[in-house]
This record gives structure tokens, C-alpha cells and sequence, in this order.
């Protein structure tokens, strides 16, 4: 077998360019296992000269870790089964209950993207504090369930499935709650994973509006600890470093198992949530 | 076309509000008096967790549990003006600096401060006599060097305040022909930041920006504009590499990588110096006067009880107890903190000589120090400045160092916006 030059240079290439995204992540991961001492020495070292776990021993007995995991899985897990059904609900009734007021009320949905977070944040946090929700998980799942960018992805997706499927489960006596359940919810897996997987990480690295609703410590998730790490003056890098590798774990298992979806979801990247 | 029927109307509805309603469970806030007392603070755990430490002794001596709550530094008055807000506060906080928003929220503490006798000018009183909060520890600007390299040049250096101490002058000499004589790439860094500045002004014969007698204006002495001068020509990549003030580059760092003489910080880095630097020795030596011996020092941060939560009692006994003497001294070891009240002796874990130079330096600035300290404080407990975006000062000598305006410009520009803040 052999390679023409029209091949060669463009793997070189990729490879290369491959190569450069690797590297900080790479040197990431070296660095966690360096002592405090070795961080900064120069000349720059890729490798510790002396491998260590201190940073993770530290970060591990230093912050508990079991606690941050499980707030951020309870938030990440409930918010994304919760985004993913009511997105799949709203989509599918926008898209195929025809009706003048549906309409509006999709226009306004689609308004609210042109808001970004931090603006409605003072009135969404008033909103928390007259539920008594502040100080609590569902503070932090409940505003983060409607997106409308989910809402959207759903609707353009079930405006693409043909009106005579349902016509015609309807012709055979099925109900409406029997046709999204049975018909529609699973023609729309794609989307599903797409959405699912979105979602997580969009909660899983969410940080701004759990600061400001958590007030015990008990009950922080992830990002917030990982923060409180840089001090006012010092910033501990070793259990930084350590702590950041810790708290990337889930993601990255999150890839492996759902790589296929996540390579196709990235054609719908850049919206926001 | 299909019209939606009542039945799956009526379901639809049903399903949106039980979704919420079954999310809402658990939350709400407690403050009834047996609930633990919530303190407030960051990078406890970073500071080798002195604050834990004493809630842990406090619940083995009185059974009242002290739950610690650190929180990201960045995110601390956010978090704590939100909580004031929603009518959750902690019952105890350890505040970077007294906030107007929850001013009026706290306990006074002058019973207390009578007691445990603060540092005069470290904590203020308002016009009725409040004294709203308490200087945690104290945290004072130094130098360091990197022992090795000037032992390596064999250039001398004073290492206490008996020795005749040196001039900047004489200091950047030192330091440039250790950089020469080892090739390393500059002679000293500095903190990107107005406290560090500030103690290099007060060095060099200025008072900084500081606010006169009355509370109503910022003032700068002639001396000034000069000292400013002088450290703008510092920042000149030979000396001083301007990548820190003007690109946030971090000297702590440099310092560690072994390429730099000396570092001008302070006394929270001794800790962390002790933990990350096994590469050389380094030594904490007086800083340069010219002619003034000075340092920058001041409440690390402030201690406050906050009003409304139920347990005032608890918390101001739990203080009070944490400034006892022994108890003080106990967690300044832990910690590593410079003592805030007098007459406590620490004995540190490491490099008990670095902490006494410090505690000398202190002892050695001229009285002005305090008192800027103690006005910016009467100013902080009467609550009647706006807050400030950003720091005028730091933000103006960034400006002069880039060149786009002079050092005389920038101490009358951020005169300006530190006077506007009391208008």
C-alpha cells in the first residue's frame, strides 16, 4: 500500500494540529503529579522528577469530595431527566398543535434566548427566595429545567416527522399521551441524547447560580469547592491541580460511554442554554 | 388540525405543577437557637484550617457546635450581601472589609473589643460608639530573597533592623548585581496590587492617597508624585518585569522558579514558601527605607456577628472565647497569623525568625500607618462612602507604567476617584 504525498501532508497536518490540543492536557495531568516544589521550576520540566499523589491526597482528605460528587450528580442527573422530558413535551405540542396562541407562546420562548442569564438572574433569585427554595438542591434544578434552546431543538425536530404518522395513530384509536409516549418520544432519541448530554454538562459545570443560592456547605456542588482552592493572596496549586483532575473524572467517563452522540451533537454547538 | 381536548389539557396541567412541587422538597432556612452557629470565612482550609481547628476544641469544651462555612474569596461579599438579602445570614462572618449593605446588620462589639484589647487603630468605633467589627489577624508587606543567589554573588545583606538598614538606592544596586553575577532574569517583582504600592510609597517619604482628619477628602503629600515616578522607572523588564502590573503575570511564581532576587510581598507567603520551595533558600530580610522605615500593614480581615439570626449569644461567646489569650495564640499557630491584639506571644511551627521580623517591622513603622488604617476603618464603619470600582490606585500606576499617562497624572486621577466615592 502506499501513500501519496496528497495524503501525507494533510495526516501531518491533523496530527500536529492534534498534537497541540493534546499538550495542555497533557501537561495538565503531568503537573498534577508534581510536588508544590517542582511546579515552577526552571528550566520547565514536562515530567515530575519525583511522581507524587500529595496534591490528590490532599485535595481528597481536604474537601469532601463524596458530598460535592453526589449534590452535582443529584443536580446534574434530576435537571437533565426534567430538561429532556419538559423540552420534549413543549417541542412536540409547538410543533404539532396548530394554534394561534401555541404560536405567541412560542415567539416568547424564543424571546427569552436573547436574554442572557446574568440579566434575569436577580429576578429569578427573588423568585427562589418567595418559593423558599434558596438554600436547597430544587433551588439550583428548578430554574435550570426550561431552556428553550432544548424546547427549540425538539420543535424543529418533530416539525420534520410527517402529520400522517399521527393522523394515523389516531385513526387507530391511539391518545394523544400515547402518541408522544409511544410514537413520537422514541423516533426523537437522537435529539434525546443530544439534549441529555448538553444538559449535563451544562449543570455539571454550572457555578455562578449555585453560589449564589447554596449557602450550606454541605450542600456545594462541585464547582464551587473546586473554587474556593484559590485564596486571597496564595493559591494552592498542587491540590488545585489535584482537585481539577478529580472533579474531570465523570466527565470524562461520561464521554467514553456516550462518544458517538456527543462527536454527532457537536454539529448543533454554539447554542446556548 | 387537532384541537387539544379537555381531558389532556387538564393532565398536561397536572403534570407541569407536580413536577416543581415534588423538586421542592427539602431547603429552607434554619435559625433556631440549638441549630449549629454558622461561620463564615474563606481559605480556612488553605491557611491550614486554624478556624476548624478551634470549632473543634470549642465543641469538646462547651458541646456548641461551630460550623465552618468557607467560601471561594472572590465570591465572599456577593455571597453574604445575597445572604442579607434573603435574610439568612451567618451568625458569624470573617469579612474582607465592612460592607454598608449589611452594616447595619451587626452586633456591636465593643464589649468584646474592651476585653480582648485590639491593636489600637485596627478596629473603629461609629458615632454612637459601635464597634461593628474585629480584626481577625494582621497581615504585614515584606521582602524576601532568594538566599542562594545573593550567597552565590556574595553581596551582603541586612537581615534585621538593628543592622543599618538599607536605602532603595543601595537595594536595587544589590539586587541588579546579583542578577548580573548569576544571569538570572530580574532583580525584584512586586504584587500587582495598591497595599504592596502603598508600603513602597510610605518608604519613600509618601503617606499614599490618604484621608485627612475629617473623613472628607484624599489627600497625597508632595513626596508623592516622586516615589511613584520611582517605581514607575522600576518597571523597566530589567529590574522590574513589567509583565505583572500590566498583564497580571504571577510574581509568586516567578519567584519560585529561582530567576528572580528578591520578592516584595508579605507575610502570608511565609507558609506557603515553606510547603512549595525546595529548590533554594530563602530568607525574609527588612525592606529598603528612603528614608522612611515603613510597612503596609493591617487587619488581615474583620469579625463580625451579624444581628437577626437568633444565636447573637452563641456567636459572641463563641468570640469571644477564640480571642482568649491562649486560645489566640493557638490558632496564630495553626494559621500562621501575625497577632491583632496585644500582648500574645506565638510560637510558629516554621521560620519563627521570619514572623518576629515581621512583628518588628510593624512594631518600627511611624505612627501614620495606623492611622490611615484606622481612618479608612472610621470610614468603613460609618458607611457613607460609595463603593469603589475597582482600585483607583493600582488601576492609575497601571496606567503610568504602560506609559499612557505620568506619574504626576495618575496620583491626581486616582485622587479624583477616590474623593468622587465620598461625594
Amino acid at each position: 500500500m502506499s501513500f501519496s504525498a496528497r495524503q501525507i501532508a494533510p495526516n501531518i497536518l491533523l496530527w500536529a494540529l492534534a498534537a497541540l490540543f493534546l499538550f495542555p492536557v497533557l501537561w495538565f495531568l503531568l503537573s498534577s503529579f508534581k510536588p508544590g516544589s517542582e511546579l515552577f521550576t526552571w528550566p520547565l520540566r514536562l515530567f515530575p522528577q519525583d511522581w507524587t499523589l500529595s496534591g490528590y491526597q490532599t485535595a481528597w482528605t481536604r474537601f469532601d469530595f463524596q458530598t460535592y460528587f453526589l449534590n452535582t450528580a443529584i443536580v446534574a442527573v434530576v435537571s437533565t431527566v426534567f430538561t429532556v422530558f419538559v423540552s420534549a413535551c413543549t417541542g412536540f405540542a409547538l410543533a404539532k398543535y396548530r394554534n394561534r396562541l401555541v404560536q405567541i407562546f412560542f415567539l416568547l420562548i424564543l424571546v427569552t434566548t436573547m436574554l442572557p442569564t446574568e440579566v434575569i438572574m436577580p429576578s429569578t433569585f427573588a423568585v427562589i427566595l418567595g418559593l423558599g427554595l434558596y438554600n436547597s438542591l430544587a433551588g439550583i434544578i428548578i430554574p435550570s429545567i426550561i431552556t428553550a434552546t432544548g424546547i427549540f431543538m425538539f420543535r424543529q425536530f418533530f416539525l420534520t416527522v410527517p402529520d400522517e404518522l399521527l393522523q394515523a395513530a389516531r385513526i387507530d384509536g391511539a391518545g394523544e399521551f400515547r402518541i408522544f409516549f409511544r410514537l413520537m418520544l422514541p423516533i426523537a432519541r437522537p435529539i434525546i441524547a443530544v439534549l441529555a448530554i448538553f444538559s449535563f454538562q451544562w449543570r455539571w459545570n454550572d457555578y455562578i447560580w449555585p453560589l449564589l443560592v447554596l449557602n450550606d456547605q454541605k450542600k456545594y456542588t462541585l464547582q464551587i469547592a473546586l473554587r474556593s482552592i484559590v485564596g486571597a493572596e496564595n493559591i494552592d496549586w498542587a491540590v488545585l491541580l489535584g482537585a481539577s483532575v478529580i472533579s474531570l473524572i465523570p466527565m470524562v467517563l461520561l464521554f467514553l460511554v456516550f462518544r458517538r452522540q456527543i462527536m454527532n451533537s457537536d454539529i448543533s454547538s454554539g447554542l446556548k442554554d | 388540525m387537532h384541537s387539544l381536548n379537555r381531558r389532556t389539557l387538564l393532565a398536561a396541567g397536572l403534570a407541569a405543577t407536580a413536577a416543581p412541587a415534588l423538586a421542592a422538597c427539602g431547603g429552607g432556612s434554619s435559625a433556631s437557637p440549638d441549630a449549629p452557629v454558622q461561620f463564615m470565612l474563606s481559605g480556612d482550609a488553605n491557611q491550614g484550617g486554624g478556624y476548624a481547628a478551634m470549632a473543634e476544641k470549642y465543641l469538646e469544651e462547651t458541646g456548641i457546635q461551630i460550623e465552618i462555612v468557607d467560601v471561594p474569596y472572590d465570591d465572599l461579599q456577593t455571597k453574604v450581601r445575597n445572604a442579607s438579602k434573603a435574610n439568612d445570614l451567618p451568625a458569624i462572618g470573617r469579612m474582607p472589609s465592612i460592607d454598608p449593605v449589611w452594616l447595619d446588620r451587626t452586633v456591636d462589639l465593643s464589649e468584646v473589643a474592651a476585653e480582648v484589647k485590639p491593636i489600637e487603630g485596627m478596629y473603629a468605633r461609629d458615632e454612637e460608639g459601635k464597634v461593628p467589627a474585629l480584626p481577625s489577624d494582621l497581615t504585614a508587606v515584606g521582602m524576601f530573597l532568594n538566599k542562594d543567589l545573593w550567597d552565590e554573588a556574595g553581596v551582603e545583606y541586612p537581615t534585621s533592623f538593628d543592622d543599618n538598614v538599607w536605602t532603595w538606592d543601595e537595594f536595587i544596586e544589590s539586587a541588579n548585581s546579583v542578577r548580573e553575577a548569576n544571569g538570572i532574569r530580574f532583580s525584584l517583582v512586586m504584587d500587582r496590587s495598591s497595599h504592596r504600592l502603598n508600603s513602597f510609597l510610605y518608604q519613600n517619604g509618601s503617606e499614599g492617597l490618604r484621608l485627612n482628619e475629617d473623613l472628607s477628602q484624599y489627600e497625597a503629600n508632595d513626596a508623592t508624585v516622586e516615589a511613584l515616578e520611582r517605581f514607575v522607572a522600576m518597571n523597566d523588564d530589567e529590574v522590574m518585569p513589567r509583565s505583572v502590573w500590566l498583564t497580571e503575570e504571577d510574581p509568586n511564581a516567578m519567584f519560585k522558579t529561582g530567576q528572580i532576587a528578591a520578592y516584595y510581598s508579605g507575610s502570608w507567603q511565609i507558609a506557603d514558601f515553606v510547603a512549595n520551595i525546595a529548590d533554594f533558600e530563602w530568607v525574609s530580610v527588612p525592606m529598603p527605607a528612603q528614608p522612611d522605615q515603613a510597612t503596609n500593614f493591617g487587619a488581615a480581615a474583620q469579625i463580625v456577628v451579624f444581628e437577626g439570626t437568633g444565636q447573637e449569644q452563641q456567636a459572641l461567646d463563641f468570640v469571644k472565647w477564640l480571642y482568649s489569650p491562649e486560645n489566640y495564640a493557638e490558632i496564630s499557630r495553626i494559621s500562621g497569623f501575625l497577632p491583632a491584639t496585644e500582648g500574645v506571644e506565638v510560637s510558629y511551627e516554621d521560620r519563627q525568625e521570619d514572623f518576629d521580623l515581621y512583628n518588628a517591622a510593624i512594631a518600627a513603622s511611624p505612627a501614620f500607618v495606623g492611622e490611615i488604617k484606622s481612618r479608612d476603618l472610621a470610614l468603613q464603619a460609618a458607611g457613607t462612602a460609595a463603593p469603589l470600582s475597582g482600585d483607583p490606585v493600582r488601576d492609575e500606576a497601571v496606567k503610568a507604567i504602560a506609559g499612557d499617562i505620568s506619574a504626576a497624572d495618575a496620583v491626581t486621577a486616582a485622587l479624583e476617584q477616590l474623593n468622587e466615592s465620598l461625594a
